[in-house]
């Protein structure tokens, strides 16, 4: 990584702040914005009610949340052109039984709204 | 004669850019809280938990006064120790809702699994980890014995996830100098992208312990390895933006010394206070958020950030280097502001 300072004048003589890459002495790096916000929905099919407590993963991260209440959740995640997510109840009988479901989501945005339906269990 | 005319055109580079002023980055001291004791504590953080933790309304209430943000605005919530607070997580996601983006430092103390997970969903984009030695110089300088294990942890959590722009900085003191290939190596082998390394300014509790500082041959072995550690590919290393270091400059960063404090890095400190890095003597507060009307101090004030000629003074006054260096590190000037508190070039002028 030989510093090469034309590379780094052209960038000064070429690019406002907006683009020129700095960091405060005891600050963080700049964020690059790579991410995408997933917002939704999830209630039962059965009966359309809100499905609370409903954990979303994302397939190939460590990344998850839980539905709140009223069945809506919300996250980041990086940027990708596709993104499975699966929802899957985890506490059991408490709030009835829905069976698990996968589903791919095709990201064309910043910001993708899902509403998803699940199947509860006999 | 290259690098003259090089000069010349980054300091007319400079000049547009302080005439612009454009806030792009913008520090939020959210506590001053923190979960360590710091040896070095006071030199550039400092710990006073007898400050209650900025409600986030106050200074969401500040910020939405900035008219057409920049594209890259970013705020970093800084302390203190920002884990400490519940609702950094909550804080972040209503900036994002706003438009804004979000960055944190920490000393990673408190970063686990479960916390990387809701961070990262509350659209965290950026982090910087404390990271100051091996597990003896690390202890040594955080004060505790379980500090390395845990940062440790939280260094691996943060390097395995290509969504964050991380970075780990380091302090570099008498217990660590001589262990930087060491510590080079670790954060490879952690899978880190990116290192910066600073030395301690002589003030609070770092001004009476010799241990902290570094003699001049010191500072000069500091960048000699910083130079040396940029011809290898594996990890971004990196002098942090603290001072003007004469002929390093251009070799141990990616361009040349520009302090934008006031110009660019803006701040609201815990009472309330404008200013620009929090490392900067709290005198030299533009304004209040709770008197004053944000964007509109940063728009008219900050005049000795933007015109920093009154730095001219003291061993300052007669430096031939001074049109390239503008009074060093906005953060080295102290108390009665009549000399820099330390001149970097002077150190690597002093070195054998």
């Amino acid at each position: 990584m030989k510093v090469n300072w034309k590379k780094n004048l052209f960038k000064g003589l070429c690019l406002t702040s907006v683009a020129f890459v700095f960091q405060a002495c005891y600050g963080t790096p700049q964020d690059f914005g790579q991410d995408v916000l997933i917002e939704g929905r999830v209630v039962s099919k059965n009966s359309n009610l809100p499905a609370k407590g409903i954990k979303i993963t994302i397939e190939d991260g460590p990344q998850y949340v839980y539905t709140d209440n009223e069945g809506n959740f919300g996250f980041y995640t990086m940027q990708r052109d596709n993104l499975k997510l699966t929802f899957e109840d985890i506490d059991s009988t408490e709030n009835r039984q829905f069976i698990k479901k996968d589903t791919l989501l095709r990201i064309t945005d910043e910001k993708v709204m899902v509403n998803i339906m699940l199947d509860e269990k006999e | 004669m290259g690098n003259a005319i090089k000069n010349y055109i980054f300091r007319q580079f400079k000049k547009t850019e302080t005439r612009k002023h454009e806030l792009n980055y913008l520090f939020w001291e959210c506590t001053t809280s923190c979960n360590l004791n710091c040896i070095h504590c006071g030199s550039d953080c400092s710990k006073d938990s007898r400050q209650k933790d900025m409600p986030f309304t106050d200074f969401l209430k500040a910020i939405v006064t900035i008219e057409n943000p920049a594209k890259n605005f970013t705020v970093v919530f800084t302390g203190g120790e920002p884990l400490l607070r519940k609702d950094i997580e909550s804080c972040g996601k209503e900036l994002r809702k706003r438009g804004f983006r979000w960055s944190m430092v920490t000393n990673g103390f408190l970063y686990n699994e479960e916390r990387h997970i809701s961070l990262m969903n509350a659209g965290l984009g950026a982090l910087t980890m404390s990271l100051d030695g091996l597990k003896d110089s690390h202890n040594w300088l955080r004060n505790n014995p379980k500090s390395f294990e845990k940062v440790d942890r939280a260094i691996g959590l943060a390097a395995s996830s290509s969504r964050l722009n991380f970075d780990v900085v380091t302090c570099v003191n008498q217990r660590n100098i001589n262990e930087l290939e060491n510590i080079r190596q670790y954060l490879i082998g952690k899978g880190v992208k990116s290192w910066r390394l600073f030395t301690i300014i002589p003030i609070g509790r770092a001004a009476d312990n010799p241990e902290l500082l570094l003699t001049d041959s010191q500072f000069k072995k500091l960048l000699n390895f910083i130079e040396l550690s940029r011809e290898k590919d594996e990890l971004d290393v990196k002098f942090s933006c603290e001072g003007y270091v004469g002929c390093y400059e251009w070799r141990v960063r990616d361009s040349g010394f520009f302090c934008r404090a006031g110009i660019n890095i803006g701040s609201v400190l815990i009472d309330g206070s404008i200013s620009a890095c929090p490392n900067i003597d709290r005198s030299f507060a533009q304004g209040n958020i709770y008197n004053d009307n944000f964007y509109e101090v940063w728009q008219t004030k900050f005049q000795p950030f933007r015109n920093r000629t009154w730095t001219k003074t003291g061993k300052c006054a007669n430096c031939k280097e001074y049109k390239n260096c503008m009074g060093n590190g906005f953060h080295n000037w102290h108390g009665d502001m009549k000399n820099v508190l330390v001149c970097h070039n002077d150190l690597i002028k002093e070195s054998p």
